[in-house]
């Protein structure tokens, strides 16, 4: 069976509307998928930068997948929370993105969004913070039911992963 | 010669280059590499201690500590990839040892020269009176054990603020990767085709 290592990091986000995030983060794959070793899901810490424009959370990914065909590449998933002062949560974004398919190392951008909700609550979440959330996370990653929502941008997720492949190429796979 | 290999190697030397800390003033900091069950190291320290250094007197406010990194690592499998952990510590004005900053990151998997730029960050008291408290007896918190930050697991419970950064330099040398059937590095025969097909002849300028 070829196998897939993503080793690297979360390193932070920018362009959210206020600081003080957290992010909870997931790695979805399709069913000819098998994670060997290292979590599937985690949370960050909460960053409240001093005098920078963005987050940094430094949070560690090490996975080992080992697969027995390419469907259901893996994605990870990211949800961005803001916490306040008073501990309370918001969400502030969703987003995902694929596992880069080429071995090496990689920094990218996950572009993120939440549900707007409508001009009522838009303006209750003014004032009063708060906001609809997806009840069935999973929308995240699949196209399936996306175009019943309409939606708001956020900021952008940092990842800096490295990718190791091994026994593609036996397989003739190219990557 | 050996017909075939069971374990690969990362050779790794760099150095910790300087650091940004606009606040303070006399720093240094301490690594260690945090690696996981299969990983052993062959040669090279496990930690270090760097010199204590004052920023530079201009615009710049540098500290530069250009600190040798030498290390050696042997393993028969990627997961548990090592991780470079600092933290930086300065000093109060009562001379006590406080802690400005930690951070983790991964050696770069593939070889050849890199660059990182740690962001540091310090533990939060999560509540009001903690804060207080701290403040008042001049004890700021920090981590019983520096390497949790290179750890994915139970990080939600820690608040953090980032200031400053580290700059760390790596040159990574892997040997037998490629016999293990490991690619760390996007195959060239996609690489070269490329240039021909849009009529760039490489290396014509």
């Amino acid at each position: 069976m070829a196998e897939v290592h993503v080793i690297g990091q979360i390193v932070g986000a920018s362009g959210f509307p206020e600081h003080s995030l957290f992010c909870k983060w997931g790695v979805h794959a399709g069913g000819a998928w098998k994670i060997l070793s290292g979590t599937r899901e985690g949370q960050t810490q909460v960053d409240n930068p001093q005098d920078e424009e963005r987050a940094n959370w430094s949070h560690p990914i090490d996975i080992h997948f080992s697969t027995k065909g390419l469907q259901g590449w893996p994605k990870l998933h990211f949800q961005v929370w803001h916490q306040d002062s008073y501990g309370r949560n918001e969400l502030y974004g969703y987003g995902f993105c694929h596992v880069p398919t080429s071995p090496g190392m990689h920094n990218m951008e996950c572009v993120t969004w939440r549900p707007s909700g409508s001009l009522r609550e838009q303006i209750s979440q003014y004032f009063i913070g708060g906001g609809p959330q997806l009840k069935n996370p999973d929308v995240v990653y699949t196209g399936a039911d996306r175009y019943k929502l309409t939606t708001v941008t956020m900021g952008k997720v940092q990842l800096q992963l490295g990718i190791i492949l091994r026994n593609f190429d036996k397989y003739g796979i190219e990557c | 010669m050996a017909g075939n290999p069971t374990v690969f190697l990362l050779m790794v030397s760099g150095q910790i280059e300087s650091a940004e800390f606009p606040e303070f003033d006399d720093i240094y900091c301490r690594y260690c590499w945090v690696y996981g069950q299969d990983w052993v190291i062959t040669s090279g320290l496990e930690d270090g201690i760097t010199q204590v250094t004052k920023k530079s007197q201009d615009d710049r406010k540098l500290f530069v500590w250009n600190f040798p990194l030498e290390v050696t690592f042997k393993s028969t499998n990627p997961h548990g990839w090592p991780q470079l952990v600092v933290s930086a510590y300065g000093q109060d004005a009562f001379g006590r040892d406080v802690v400005r900053g930690y951070s983790s990151v991964h050696i770069p998997i593939t070889p050849g020269q890199h660059t990182r730029t740690l962001p540091m960050f310090v533990p939060e008291s999560t509540s009001k009176l903690q804060k207080f408290v701290s403040w008042f007896l001049g004890r700021r918190p920090e981590y019983v054990d520096p390497k949790v930050v290179a750890q994915g697991e139970g990080r939600e419970v820690t608040r953090v603020r980032s200031q400053g950064k580290v700059r760390v330099s790596f040159n990574v040398v892997t040997k037998d990767m490629k016999k293990l059937g490991y690619d760390t590095t996007p195959t060239d025969a996609g690489a070269s085709t490329q240039p021909a097909a849009t009529g760039i002849i490489p290396g014509a300028s």
